[in-house]
């Protein structure tokens, strides 16, 4: 009897706990997902409907053409070359971070003294403006003046023709970009580096395995989750990237640091032919969907936080 | 020996590397402090600066190039923004970490994805829509869209916040009858600063940097950001004086890098949740 009694009591309050649950759910979930819903969803939902219109900022009125922007787009050599510049950006930046932010995390599993100052200035170009990244290292690599080409000067060597040249730009492009988010990887590894129990290397190098084999059979491994995140990451980010052209090379010389992004803000902006940069911004979700969906088939997003 | 010379080499590329991290700042620094005429005559330039053409480049720089007014815009922009951005997110947050609801695992990844999304896809979008509402060219023209911007951010780094609080703390309060908002603004806000902190320091960092929806948007000069006037003085499409680019450049980042320092133990914890920019 008094345990039939405990547990209508208890049902009781299961029902109401889920019925304050259920209201509250409203006021707290509530206006994030309205906001998103208007301005994330909603401009998503509208930049697709202008990439079937021939939208123009001169005409604003925007005739309904159905897919013909796409097809202009997959017959556009132009856009074939900013999905080019922009693979290219997207694989020579990433491999680069990856295998320098990760021997950085090695290196400063040293711990030497003072690594902390200059771990903490290594976090800096990350935090800046890419627009004064850009201005930076125009200045660093000017030709007549900068710094770094005195320098090469100075070592007796002659100094590329960083952003003038087509055949140097996009490389220049990826150095600064390694300058700037290299730190990045480091980080999420160097956390991942520091959570490992120290026990498994020790027995490992008990057993006789030198640095090298400990490192490529026992850390590399139990480092990949870590180092998949920060590379899906720093893929996502270096593919939006926009900024940094803007302020670095402005696309060019010759359009060869034109990536999708700044391919589709010139339609958009300079051009103002909305419905055309619409299309292009268009391509890029479709790859980025395809391209996150496949990669985060095989990387926990929360893993490197979990620690 | 070996073993000294090794340690050598070691503090030796540690020093590199600072050198490597800090050198491109301390070279705009330099560069602002200089007269036109020197940065094209001195290379590399030298440590000595006169007093008054630091004073009168960043005179020029901060009140006729206006640097001074595109700041205010940008503190007023990034406060507000944020602001609204923790207001609306971490309740948001703290239902994706307490309560159980249907499709919960969906909703999360289908927010958190939308850090992915490229500004440029919704940039065209936004300013026709802030045109049309009667925004374009105003503070809330630009707050609207950054807080949309930064959402998913705060809401992804206050459900690892949350997730840290054991379940016992709130449950202990619900059952002695606090209602869920009770429990969220009289236990839980008081544990999550740290959390609060973080969200609000990679939030104001994004919004401050942010400058393709403001290009769009604002059209007075009076009403730009500063990343946004930043842009129009140093663009890479015209020739520019080189000490006010870099003066420019100097009054852009400076800011962000104080307000960094100030609360630098929680970049760390930021970036590894995957929360910057």
């Amino acid at each position: 009897m008094t345990a039939a009694i405990q547990l209508a009591v208890g049902r009781r309050e299961t029902v109401v706990r889920q019925d304050r649950a259920g209201t509250a759910l409203w006021f707290l979930l509530g206006p994030c997902l309205a906001y998103l819903a208007a301005f994330a969803i909603y401009p998503l939902l509208y930049s697709l409907r202008l990439s079937f219109t021939d939208l123009t900022a001169a005409d604003g009125t925007g005739r309904w053409v159905g897919l013909q922007n796409y097809r202009d787009l997959i017959v556009d050599p132009l856009f074939w070359n900013a999905a080019m510049n922009s693979a290219i950006m997207v694989f020579g930046a990433v491999a680069i971070q990856v295998v320098l932010g990760t021997a950085l995390a090695m290196f400063f599993n040293l711990r030497l003294h003072g690594s902390a100052i200059v771990r903490g200035i290594l976090v800096l170009p990350m935090l800046i403006t890419p627009i004064v990244v850009g201005v930076m290292w125009r200045a660093l690599l000017n030709p007549d003046w900068g710094l770094i080409n005195w320098a090469i000067g100075a070592l007796g060597f002659d100094p590329p023709n960083w952003l003038g040249s087509i055949r140097m730009a996009m490389k220049t492009l990826i150095l600064v970009d390694v300058w700037q988010w290299t730190p990045f990887v480091f980080i999420i590894v160097f956390a991942r580096l520091q959570a490992l129990p120290q026990d498994v290397m020790e027995a490992a190098q008990i057993d006789g395995a030198g640095a090298i084999s400990t490192f490529r059979h026992i850390t590399l491994p139990l480092l990949m989750p870590a180092i998949a995140f920060a590379a899906v990451f720093r893929a996502v980010d270096a593919f939006r990237s926009f900024d940094l052209i803007y302020g670095l090379s402005y696309g060019g010389p010759a359009r060869s640091t034109t990536t999708l992004s700044f391919f589709s803000f010139q339609n958009g902006f300079e051009f103002q032919n909305y419905g055309y940069a619409a299309a292009v911004a268009y391509m890029m979700l479709v790859i980025l969907m395809v391209g996150t969906t496949l990669l985060l088939r095989h990387v926990q997003l929360r893993s490197a936080h979990a620690q | 020996m070996k073993r000294v010379a090794g340690r050598a080499l070691a503090y030796l590329v540690l020093i590199l590397l600072g050198v490597v991290g800090i050198a491109p700042f301390l070279y705009l620094l330099v560069l602002s402090g200089k007269r036109r005429i020197e940065i094209l005559s001195q290379v590399p330039p030298t440590l000595s600066f006169d007093w008054r053409t630091i004073s009168k480049t960043y005179g020029e720089v901060l009140y006729s190039q206006g640097m001074l007014a595109f700041t205010t815009n940008s503190v007023i922009v990034v406060g507000l923004a944020t602001g609204i951005a923790l207001i609306i997110g971490t309740p948001a947050a703290y239902a994706f970490s307490r309560l159980p609801f249907r499709g919960k695992a969906n909703l999360a990844n289908t927010i958190l994805s939308m850090r992915f999304m490229p500004p440029i896809a919704v940039a065209i979008p936004l300013f026709l829509m802030m045109k049309w509402i009667g925004l374009r060219d105003s503070y809330p023209g630009l707050i609207l869209p950054y807080v949309a911007f930064s959402l998913p951010a705060v809401v992804w780094i206050m459900i690892g916040f949350f997730d840290e609080v054991p379940r016992e703390i709130d449950d202990a309060a619900l059952v002695d009858g606090c209602t869920h908002g009770g429990v969220l603004w009289r236990v839980m806000l008081p544990l999550v600063r740290p959390g609060l902190v973080t969200a609000a320091l990679f939030s104001a960092i994004f919004i401050w940097n942010e400058f393709l929806v403001a290009l769009y948007v604002i059209d007075s000069r009076g009403l730009q950001t500063i990343s946004l006037g930043a842009a129009t003085l140093v663009s890479a499409q015209r020739p520019i004086d080189w000490n006010i680019a870099a003066a420019v450049g100097v009054v852009t980042v400076v800011p962000m890098l104080i307000f960094s320092l100030l609360v630098q133990r929680y970049i760390v914890r930021g970036l590894t949740s995957g929360a910057v920019r």
